[in-house]
């Protein structure tokens, strides 16, 4: 698609920066801009000083569904309804700007994002084709990501539930017994 | 404290919500109707306001702003801070979107 206004270009520019800014892959810049792969590559370069990753695209709906990832994406789906209901943002905009309060919300409580922007971005499709949904917790309320259509009756979230195991991973591990010690110290 | 204490200590609340909610929806539109729980035509209005608007609506002896948790969620947020405190900010935050906005009435 050739641009032939200027500031349509500004504005597609614009987005592409924002997106590689978040860290979106070449995939998901070229679906949702008018740019030639060309200029997004050699934008890509200015931006991020690097050429993009390459290979396959993280395509699964399966992904969403363990302990910790669905938590931070729940978060992330809630933020872009509540943005789509209650703003005019919308498509791109709306991603851009839920996924950045997505970002700020887990930088403020000292924690690292789980969900990267490309992920954000095949979430929010597999909402429009209609493969996940979000189901309310019987206990707090709250809307957390799920398959569509399956059976859930009397759900409950993982934040009020928690499995067992959940989030002791080795990395946590580690910093629990760094702090156990200064503590005894 | 006394009631002109009281009246006093709730213009002081007023005006400096009402100072950042103005500049939060000057700065960032989308992200202030988010972050206040407003709907886009409050938000709208409230950018709109003079100053001279606003101090006379800060001096009000009512506040005007109000707690956005009901009862279940703020026992959530409480007895779950110890555990994790990412989790229940987290959680704190999906509930809130969950939530109605601020409107004016029709």
């Amino acid at each position: 698609m050739r641009n032939k206004s200027v500031v349509t270009e500004a504005y597609q520019i614009q987005i592409a920066v924002d997106l590689i800014k978040l860290g979106a892959r070449l995939q998901l810049l070229q679906e949702e801009t008018a740019l030639s792969r060309e200029r997004l590559l050699k934008l890509y370069k200015e931006v991020r000083g690097g050429s993009p990753s390459k290979g396959m695209l993280p395509y699964s709906t399966d992904w969403f569904m363990s302990w910790s990832p669905n938590i931070h994406s729940s978060l992330f789906m809630d933020i872009h309804q509540f943005l789509l209901k209650h703003t005019s943002l919308t498509g791109v905009e709306a991603l851009i700007k839920s996924y950045g309060l997505y970002l700020e919300q887990i930088n403020a409580s000292g924690d690292e994002p789980i969900l990267s922007v490309t992920r954000a971005w095949f979430l929010v499709r597999f909402f429009d084709a209609q493969m996940l949904q979000l189901t309310g917790c019987t206990e707090c309320g709250g809307h957390f990501i799920a398959h569509a259509n399956g059976l859930y009756a009397g759900y409950v979230c993982g934040i009020c539930r928690p499995p067992s195991r959940a989030g002791k991973t080795k990395r946590n591990a580690a910093t629990s017994s760094l702090l156990d010690i200064s503590v005894a110290n | 404290m006394n009631t002109d204490q009281l009246h006093q200590e709730i213009k002081e609340a007023n005006l400096s919500y009402m100072l950042l909610a103005r500049q939060m929806i000057q700065e960032d539109k989308a992200a202030a109707i988010f972050r206040l729980g407003i709907s886009q035509e409050m938000a709208e209005l409230i950018a709109g306001l003079s100053s001279a608007q606003l101090l006379k609506m800060a001096a009000s002896n009512m506040l005007l702003c109000r707690f956005r948790f009901d009862e279940k969620l703020l026992l959530n947020m409480i007895t779950d801070y110890n555990k994790n405190r990412l989790m229940s900010q987290a959680h704190a935050t999906i509930l809130m979107t969950g939530q109605s906005v601020e409107a004016l009435a029709a």
